[in-house]
């Protein structure tokens, strides 16, 4: 993510003895433009997060804070498809963040809410299961290509990962996730 | 692994991404869907995560917009003031830093050689000396002061006292 440009006190004293300071810069769009962005926006990406992490509490904490850091980041005005990708590689560094948080954590530390399983709405259908058993970036790289339709350039920008890996990386996650379809579609599911 | 592609791969997707499979798609193609594993592959998966995806979606529960705008707005404003605070603060501590040098520097110089600058008020005549228990007795306060402490004593400790009360006032309010 691009930092804002560190202010230096050459530049930021004058403006505090000339009673301008603090003076906040513009964001990105105005508050209607990004009403209509949010409009747009706020479904796919609350869907993305929640089908990868698996967990739709996070998802709404995440999906809020994607939209507040995409506010605050000062970056040219690059258009809405643009915007969308930016936000999209904003959700995936925080989960990214999250996820290795959570690694950081002793399984001894952990709630036990956290370790017992999570049923949700979400986990029903025939991708849940699939794609619990898929691993984050494989998922990721799935739902990317498949449910937001972008290019192995664009899942490039977004993860971070190199443009040449991607198309070998998403090869096998297809794979790997189509024989798991398979196999669930030819299981016949059990009655609750 | 080798990754390989099926030739009609970027044709599937395209088909997929507008709708049109697979009643509205050439029949040859949905005939070599039907055989190729890649491609049967990438049909299912890709209309499996289209559907979850409306799934999802229809389910996201979306908070006011104005209110992630005004959070936003909210964070810019006080990064910003950090960051100006910052230099202010560095200031800051330099001088309080530099002053408290000078204190122990000028109390050294004091104590190694003597209190001299304290030896006016010796020479002040008896009747203009101060004495506390006096100032008592004018208040009509019923406290008995005792009566060595002089205004050698309460001159200093009243200037000290009122510099780090303002030095204190000053750092609060800027903290606030």
């Amino acid at each position: 993510m691009k930092e804002p440009l560190p202010m230096h006190r050459e530049s930021v004293l004058p403006k505090v003895l000339a009673g301008d300071a603090p003076r906040v810069e513009d964001p990105p769009m105005d508050s209607d433009a990004f009403a209509g962005f949010y409009e747009r926006s706020a479904r796919p990406l609350w869907a993305y997060l929640a089908r990868v992490s698996g967990d739709p509490t996070l998802a709404d904490d995440l999906m809020q804070e994607s939209f507040v850091r995409f506010l605050c980041a000062s970056r040219p005005e690059e258009g809405e498809v643009a915007g969308r990708r930016y936000l999209f590689s904003i959700a995936t560094n925080l989960l990214r963040d999250y996820w290795r948080r959570r690694r950081q954590v002793s399984i001894e530390e952990l709630p036990d809410e956290l370790m017992a399983s999570n049923p949700s709405s979400l986990s029903e259908g025939l991708i849940g299961p699939a794609l619990a058993r898929m691993k984050p970036r494989e998922r990721q790289l799935l739902w990317l290509a498949h449910a937001e339709g972008y290019t192995h350039r664009e899942i490039a920008e977004i993860t971070g990962l190199a443009s040449a890996s991607i198309r070998l990386l998403l090869f096998r996650a297809r794979r790997k996730i189509a024989s798991l379809l398979r196999e669930q579609s030819s299981t016949p599911r059990r009655q609750p | 692994m080798i990754a390989r592609a099926c030739a009609h791969e970027n044709e599937v997707a395209e088909v997929l991404r507008r709708g049109q499979w697979p009643s509205a798609c050439a029949p040859e193609l949905r005939a070599h869907v039907n055989t190729c594993r890649l491609c049967g592959d990438f049909v299912l998966v890709a209309e499996s995560f289209q559907r979850a995806r409306a799934e999802a979606a229809s389910a996201a529960p979306v908070v006011s917009p104005g209110a992630l705008w005004w959070r936003a707005q909210l964070r810019r404003r006080n990064a910003a003031v950090e960051r100006i605070g910052k230099p202010i603060l560095g200031a800051q501590i330099f001088a309080l830093a530099t002053n408290l040098v000078l204190v122990v520097v000028f109390l050294a110089y004091q104590a190694r050689h003597g209190v001299g600058w304290l030896t006016w008020l010796e020479q002040l005549p008896e009747s203009y000396k101060l004495h506390l228990d006096q100032l008592g007795q004018q208040l009509g306060q019923s406290a008995h002061l005792n009566p060595g402490w002089s205004l050698a004593v309460l001159i200093p400790s009243t200037a000290t006292l009122a510099l780090l009360g303002g030095v204190v006032a000053y750092l609060a309010s800027e903290k606030q």
